[in-house]
């Protein structure tokens, strides 16, 4: 049925931007074991700069995707050195929670200063209006490639994390943080990367995703447990189990929103309360990929 | 994440378990003080009575999470689930049947203990990032439900028109807020000295066992999860009560009563004035409403970045909060340090 | 005299590897039984399967009579079956006097009133002051146990464990890492434990052993290798083996 398919569609597509947002997140409480509640603020924040370069500045999409995830990523790894490294550990939640969200403070206040409360857009290059083909039917061009881009973002985390060194000492370090230090394993250096990749994750999906999660300076509050649910859903630090929690709940709120809009939410927060009931761990337990 | 059994032992910066031999909760001279000190704000700022009144109920609010956060070592950012449904417990109560200020109380704080009871018992498994989650989407539900129930609620409008009788059939509640203030404080108090006695209780005792390792609390015989339901529950109580306080002083009930934000907000004003000794519950929220209400930021991004340095700041420089500060120069720190 | 401990064909299986096999032993009220065994013989694997710390993949244990096989820990520990932790695990932030407190209210349930002063519960004073009388603890009552030297945490230890008073009491290595001028207060301590309380320790300190033990259960690879007095194990030549290797072997 049409709604069904355009459902589906809208569904994968918030999945995927969820994905790609979260999947940072889950790293880097797998491996740092550290809640991010500033990590919202960090998607918020690619998605502004790309708002800006794209409309003020004049740049094309593709490189104010670039500038955007570029600026972010330097901007926060400073936090890193400086913030983040003192709450690392499961012993420091609470300082985690509360350091978190008092950057998450600053930054929309910082948003709203230099950018004013209106919505903000990103213009979409020709190549991504209209639809495409798909057989019968017919998708939005943005969705098409919003799914293609987690796709390939899932794809190329495998890789990285399969394939590469880089990849193979983050998840011994997550499997065994003594042992991996006693092989030698540089833990800091990996941390100050996997923060970096996780940040630049978000900043990118952040900006594929302004369609889908419209930025306002209120972004960063009003997302961040969406991509906490996802990384609860999936289990920390699993890959797969963020994709498929990203999925599964974007599906679930995007047709709870068409089908029962009256209680779409009610719906969504009944559902990780019988989820995580059911499976506090997370779908997947596994703190590796 | 990790269960309650697996928990580690450590509790970290911000609830360090209290080191030493002399315990330094509320001690008995605490409470007289705190009234002593109520009662004065009473004669010397007559002009700020709304606000002391807010900030006696939020006080009592504040003291249920240091009970489940400083006392059972429960990270939750769902507090208000608790208070929100108090206050619309009494708000409705009062607006249909029976507007008694000690029922409205009593419905207030049986609604909140019941929702900490029944989501206590299915959420309280879970620890780290789950449990934290767990809690926000009550919190979520308990708020969309007073969205969609509007004919009970008044939906996004809030529920208006509480109008408490005269307390003891006494005491009118008068539009300079007199009575409001004088009984919220009262009510304030009897709360304190009621969190005291549970703390002091077998039962605080072996709550803080379970907060500082429940394995060992298992060794011995006892059911962590078990002693954290209770304890949840009983934090829901006096939640549920302050929030049919706010409800009698204030006369409404909005939906972000029982919102992520007021949450969050409770969590700041307790570590500010530092978890586990009840009476860093009243100064944290003191000190916060207070230094809000001199700044009077009209544009709530300037209060925004100011509390986020804030909280910033709290976590790096002055994670025992206030009191840390006040016993450190009080010298009542002795030699012994245990150390967490 | 009362069997009170009865273990029978107790087995684990991780996965492939069979950590504990076919191991069987009882005992009886008043017995003072160590448990030795080369390192990674599944004496601690044995512990944890008797207390329920992980289920067996076969077997049957039983206490005082009652069939503890299926029963989580925390049920075990109120049936009366008391471990210590080779390493000490206690509460860091409570006094001495404090985990006594807690043991005893836990022991007699009373730990859910909510109102009540723990100073003014009935006979718990009285109990408390004994139980740290009896373990020389009675100058550290109001010292945090963080501060405590470590000697005095493992008799607090012991302390707690008198205090569920346990019908079978297992002590893990409980002079591990205790410095040898404090370890004197242990053994004394241990030496005094009640007569009809049935006692299993494990130690490596073969002085420790047989100053303590009348009955010796030698455990390797899993398996019970075998029992009896001091004197029977010492002579035996297969316990030798397993302490020492046999000539033949090639290394």
């Amino acid at each position: 049925m049409e709604t069904m398919f355009g459902i589906a569609v809208d569904g994968v597509a918030y999945g995927m931007i969820l994905f790609i947002i979260s999947v940072g997140l889950s790293v880097t409480l797998g491996l740092m074991r550290v809640v991010n509640l500033a990590h919202g603020a960090f998607a918020m924040v690619g998605g502004y700069v790309a708002s800006y370069a794209a409309q003020s500045a004049g740049l094309p999409y593709g490189v104010a995707l670039v500038v955007a995830v570029a600026l972010t990523v330097l901007a926060t790894l400073p936090l890193e050195r400086l913030l983040y490294r003192r709450i690392y550990g499961s012993a420091n939640e609470l300082a985690q929670v509360l350091l978190t969200i008092g950057l998450t403070f600053v930054i929309v206040a910082g948003i709203n200063y230099l950018f004013g409360p209106t919505l903000k857009r990103i213009p979409l290059p020709e190549l991504l209006t209209g639809t495409v083909e798909l057989g019968p039917k017919a998708i939005p061009t943005h969705r098409a490639f919003v799914i293609g881009a987690g796709a390939a973002t899932l794809l190329g985390l495998w890789w990285l994390l399969e394939r590469t060194d880089f990849g193979i000492r983050l998840r011994a370090a997550v499997d065994d943080p003594a042992m991996a230090a006693a092989l030698g394993i540089r833990t800091e250096r990996l941390y100050l990367a996997t923060f970096a990749l996780g940040t630049g994750l978000a900043a990118l999906g952040g900006v594929l995703g302004a369609e889908l999660l419209p930025l306002e300076p209120y972004y960063a509050i009003r997302y961040i447990v969406l991509f906490l649910a996802v990384v609860a859903v999936g289990g920390a630090g699993s890959i797969f189990g963020s994709a498929a929690a990203a999925l599964a709940l974007g599906i679930v709120d995007t047709a709870g929103k068409y089908l029962i809009p009256n209680f779409g939410e009610f719906f969504f927060y009944a559902a990780l309360i019988l989820i995580l009931f059911r499976w506090p761990h997370g779908f997947f337990k596994g703190r590796t990929a | 994440m990790t269960s309650v059994a697996e928990r580690d032992g450590k509790a970290g910066t911000m609830t360090r378990p209290i080191p030493l031999g002399k315990r330094r909760d509320l001690d008995w001279i605490g409470i007289p003080l705190i009234a002593a000190v109520g009662l004065a704000a009473y004669w010397l700022l007559p002009d700020d009575l709304a606000l002391l009144t807010r900030i006696a109920a939020s006080a009592l609010f504040v003291l249920s999470l240091d009970l489940v956060l400083g006392y059972g070592g429960i990270a939750t950012l769902g507090q208000a689930a608790m208070f929100g449904t108090g206050a619309y417990a009494a708000g409705i109560v009062a607006v249909n049947w029976n507007n008694d200020p000690f029922a409205m109380l009593a419905v207030g704080g049986l609604a909140g203990g019941l929702l900490a009871l029944v989501t206590g018992a299915l959420i309280l498994h879970a620890r780290g990032l789950t449990l934290l989650m767990l809690t926000i989407a009550v919190g979520q539900i308990v708020q969309e439900v007073a969205n969609k129930a509007r004919d009970w609620t008044g939906g996004s409008d809030g529920l208006s028109g509480i109008d408490p009788a005269p307390v003891l059939g006494m005491f009118r509640f008068d539009m300079f807020g007199h009575t409001s203030y004088l009984f919220a404080l009262a009510v304030l108090v009897v709360g304190l000295v009621v969190a005291r006695r549970i703390v002091r209780s077998p039962f605080g005792l072996a709550c803080r066992g379970v907060k500082e390792d429940p394995l060992r609390v298992s060794a011995i015989g006892g059911s962590p999860k078990a002693y954290l339901v209770v304890l949840y529950a009983v934090a829901g109580v006096f939640a549920g009560v302050a929030g049919a306080l706010t409800a009698v002083t204030s006369g409404i009930v909005g939906l972000d009563s029982a919102g992520f934000s007021w949450s969050a907000e409770a969590l700041v004003m307790l570590v500010l004035g530092g978890t586990g000794r009840l009476y860093g519950a009243v100064i944290g929220t003191a000190a916060f409403m207070g230094v809000h209400h001199i700044l009077a930021a009209n544009d709530p991004y300037h209060w925004m970045a100011f509390i986020g340095l804030f909280l910033i700041g709290i976590v790096l420089f002055l994670p025992g909060g206030i009191v840390s500060v006040a016993e450190r120069l009080g010298g009542l720190r002795r030699g012994k340090e245990g150390g967490a | 005299m009362t069997v009170l401990l009865e273990v029978e064909g107790l087995a684990k299986n991780f996965g492939g590897l069979q950590v504990a096999s076919d191991i069987s032993m009882t005992l009886k009220a008043g017995d003072r039984c160590a448990l030795i065994g080369p390192n990674g013989a599944g004496k601690t694997t044995f512990v944890n399967l008797v207390t329920g710390v992980i289920p067996p993949s076969a077997g049957t244990i039983r206490l005082d009579g009652r069939d503890v096989t299926k029963l989580p820990s925390a049920e075990r520990v109120r049936l009366g079956l008391i471990r210590s932790f080779q390493v000490a695990r206690l509460f860091k932030s409570m006094t001495v006097r404090e985990h006594l407190e807690l043991a005893v209210l836990q022991r007699d349930r009373r730990t859910f009133r909510l109102f009540a002063n723990v100073a003014k519960v009935a006979g718990l004073a009285d109990e408390v002051a004994e139980l740290l009388g009896t373990m020389g603890l009675t100058h550290v009552a109001h010292t945090a146990v963080g501060s405590l030297a470590y000697g005095q945490q493992r008799l607090l230890e012991i302390a707690l464990a008198l205090a569920m008073k346990p019908k079978v009491l297992i002590l893990d290595e409980p002079a591990a890492g205790v410095p040898h001028s404090e370890s004197q207060r242990i053994l004394d301590a241990i030496d005094r434990l009640p007569k009809d309380l049935a006692v299993l320790m494990i130690e490596h300190d073969m002085d420790l052993v047989f100053r303590f033990a009348r009955t010796i259960v030698v455990l390797a690879q899993g398996r019970l290798l075998c029992s009896g007095t001091a004197k029977e194990i010492v002579a035996d030549p297969r316990v030798r083996e397993v302490y020492l290797g046999s000539r033949t072997n090639a290394h």
